[in-house]
């Protein structure tokens, strides 16, 4: 650790251990790692680059997102709550015939009903999409290390967590070793 | 990246080549069967009755549009390929330009559609009724459409729409198969010239050619929407169609490596976001119609709210698109190929319920009224054409390779991957 620049934060904060880090110098390397660990059994572990890597979900093992499901409710309830709303207002609460049109019908009803389903889901994509990364949080164990910082511009890191219950520190350490991976470091809780 | 394509195999003779002859009897049996569909119409047509004879003319007619759509809507497909500079679909172009090239089946279609008509006209009974002089009499509405709505325009509107499909099928099919012997990679941009202006002809001809020919059937009716319609409901069943000669292909064992589920994935995409835009116009078409409450707007709606019209009508809503649209939507079924082929199977058929629907309730007897019912004898005069057509189709793609062999975007396309 003694390679580390700066100690302005992090790495010798001496909270709990959070995880093992390492960087990869290449998304190819990075999707090899992440293979190789994916077949070790891991399962708290992610992966971080500066762009989307192609093909890093199937190297990962990713199960396809489950935002989806979020958004199918979201758009059911959408399109229940646009329905009831005009049914509600034109033939319940303040019934007006304009027109000579009925008071409610699925034809004037639909373009409400298509936008409300549509804004709904898309409620439903950001938030849902928040609530399954576990965000908002106001800070990561790994922004500690300065090094990681990189990875939004020229670094490729792989992080396992040590409440992973394969989690070794020394096997994990010999594992990236193994893999090719350099500045291997230990993560601590935040400080 | 761990899946290393060996280009070589997919290149291989036996992928991308059917053997000689193959198809050849299934060609046969369809064109048969078709012919036999086109002449019971013609002789129900002219065995029975004026009301007989009209309901046999537009449903051979809602034929013909579907056979004119297929090609129509495949040269507009492989025109935005070429102008985008698509690179995944190079495997499965050729596939598209086969459909495209069979302009001369709904050409020869339709001129047997206008031998009808002719020999009908000495019954009184007309496809287009504006062509009835009988009927047009002292109606204001025709008088004001008079200068565009009469048989000399009529005709040279036809020949130019079929002139200009010709020569644009002809350019692009021509730059696409000589590419296959000499490789001369500027073909492709030729190809790419042609479809800037040919997309733009594309446009105008295939919406005027749908106002001629099935928005006039009512000509007091117009929806400027109409042209659209017909080109979404042709996109889909196009693609559901060259969808299924590709599923077809890999299960004769030809195309691996080339038509892969990346492509299918991709493909289903298109007929997917097609079969919603199909919805988005129809619906826009109809609800604009209905809210605005003009009589001579509503008047075509309301023949289709007659009788079992009606309940016949919800088949367009629900099975052209709910059905289609929770079908496709999860993304393991875009990837099946039984699934995809279903699927198109379905859309072809609801493709074919939907010009029937917008073609069909117009056949009525001079001087009567009333709207005529669907009839069980329109399944054969429908299918006739469509059978034909599948059938020179089948002839067409065992008669080259499947592939454009030596397309500047091969590597592309067979390379093609959906990354999420």
């Amino acid at each position: 650790m003694a390679h580390d620049h700066g100690s302005r934060h992090g790495s010798d904060s001496g909270g709990p251990l959070w995880g093992v880090m390492a960087e990869f110098h290449d998304p190819a390397a990075l999707s090899r790692a992440a293979e190789h660990v994916k077949q070790a059994g891991f399962s708290k572990w992610d992966v971080y680059s500066p762009f989307p890597v192609h093909g890093m979900d199937e190297a990962m093992g990713l199960k396809p997102s489950k935002v989806t499901m979020v958004m199918a409710f979201m758009c059911i309830a959408g399109f229940a709550s646009a329905w009831l709303m005009q049914w509600w207002m034109g033939e319940v609460d303040y019934p007006i015939a304009v027109a000579g049109k009925p008071l409610f019908a699925w034809e004037q009803a639909t373009p409400i009903l298509f936008e409300l389903s549509v804004l709904f889901s898309a409620f439903g994509a950001l938030f849902g999409m928040l609530m399954l990364n576990l965000l908002p949080r106001w800070n990561h164990p790994l922004f500690g290390k300065p090094r990681f910082l990189r990875v939004s511009d020229d670094r490729f890191v792989m992080a396992i967590e040590s409440n992973d219950p394969k989690f070794d520190e020394g096997s994990v350490r010999r594992m990236f070793e193994s893999l090719g991976g350099t500045h291997i470091d230990r993560v601590e809780e935040g400080a | 990246m761990s899946h290393a394509i060996d280009v070589s195999q997919v290149m291989a003779r036996d992928n991308v080549e059917l053997s000689e002859g193959a198809g050849r009897g299934l060609s046969s049996f369809l064109i048969g069967v078709g012919a036999v569909g086109i002449g019971a119409t013609i002789v129900a047509a002219f065995s029975g009755g004026p009301a007989m004879a009209a309901m046999a003319a537009h449903a051979y007619h809602t034929g013909v549009m579907a056979v004119i759509g297929f090609s129509v809507a495949a040269m507009g497909f492989v025109m935005i390929l070429q102008q985008t500079n698509a690179g995944w679909s190079a495997t499965i172009r050729r596939q598209f330009e086969n459909i495209m090239s069979l302009m001369w089946v709904g050409g020869l279609l339709f001129v047997v559609d206008l031998v009808f008509q002719y020999l009908m006209t000495g019954r009184h009974v007309y496809i287009w009724d504006w062509m009835n002089a009988a009927h047009t009499a002292g109606d204001q509405l025709y008088e004001h459409k008079k200068g565009y709505l009469n048989v000399p325009f009529f005709a040279v509107r036809c020949i130019a729409y079929f002139i200009i499909w010709f020569i644009l099928s002809r350019m692009l099919w021509d730059a696409s198969v000589s590419q296959d012997s000499d490789g001369d990679k500027w073909r492709t941009a030729w190809a790419r010239t042609v479809s800037a202006p040919g997309l733009l002809l594309f446009a105008f001809t295939s919406a005027f050619a749908s106002f001629d020919w099935m928005m006039t059937l009512d000509y007091h009716w117009f929806s400027t929407m109409f042209g659209v319609y017909f080109f979404a409901g042709s996109m889909v069943s196009m693609l559901s169609l060259g969808a299924l000669v590709l599923i077809t292909l890999r299960a004769f064992g030809r195309l691996h490596g080339a038509f892969t589920d990346e492509h299918l994935h991709d493909l289903a995409k298109l007929i997917f976001a097609f079969t919603v835009f199909w919805a988005y116009i129809s619906f826009s078409q109809y609800f604009l119609i209905w809210y605005a409450n003009i009589p001579e707007e509503t008047a075509w709606m309301l023949k289709r709210k007659v009788g079992p019209w009606e309940w016949l009508s919800w088949l367009l809503p629900i099975g052209h698109f709910i059905v289609p649209f929770l079908l496709l939507l999860p993304r393991p079924m875009r990837r099946s190929r039984k699934a995809v082929a279903l699927v198109s199977l379905w859309l072809i058929a609801m493709h074919l319920f939907d010009l029937y629907w917008a073609i069909r309730p117009e056949a009525q007897v001079e001087g009567d009224p009333t709207v005529l019912g669907p009839n069980v004898m329109d399944i054969v005069a429908v299918l006739g054409p469509v059978l034909v057509f599948v059938g020179v189709l089948v002839r067409k793609v065992g008669s080259g390779p499947l592939i454009p062999l030596k397309d500047p975007r091969l590597p592309e396309g067979l390379s093609h991957k959906n990354y999420v």
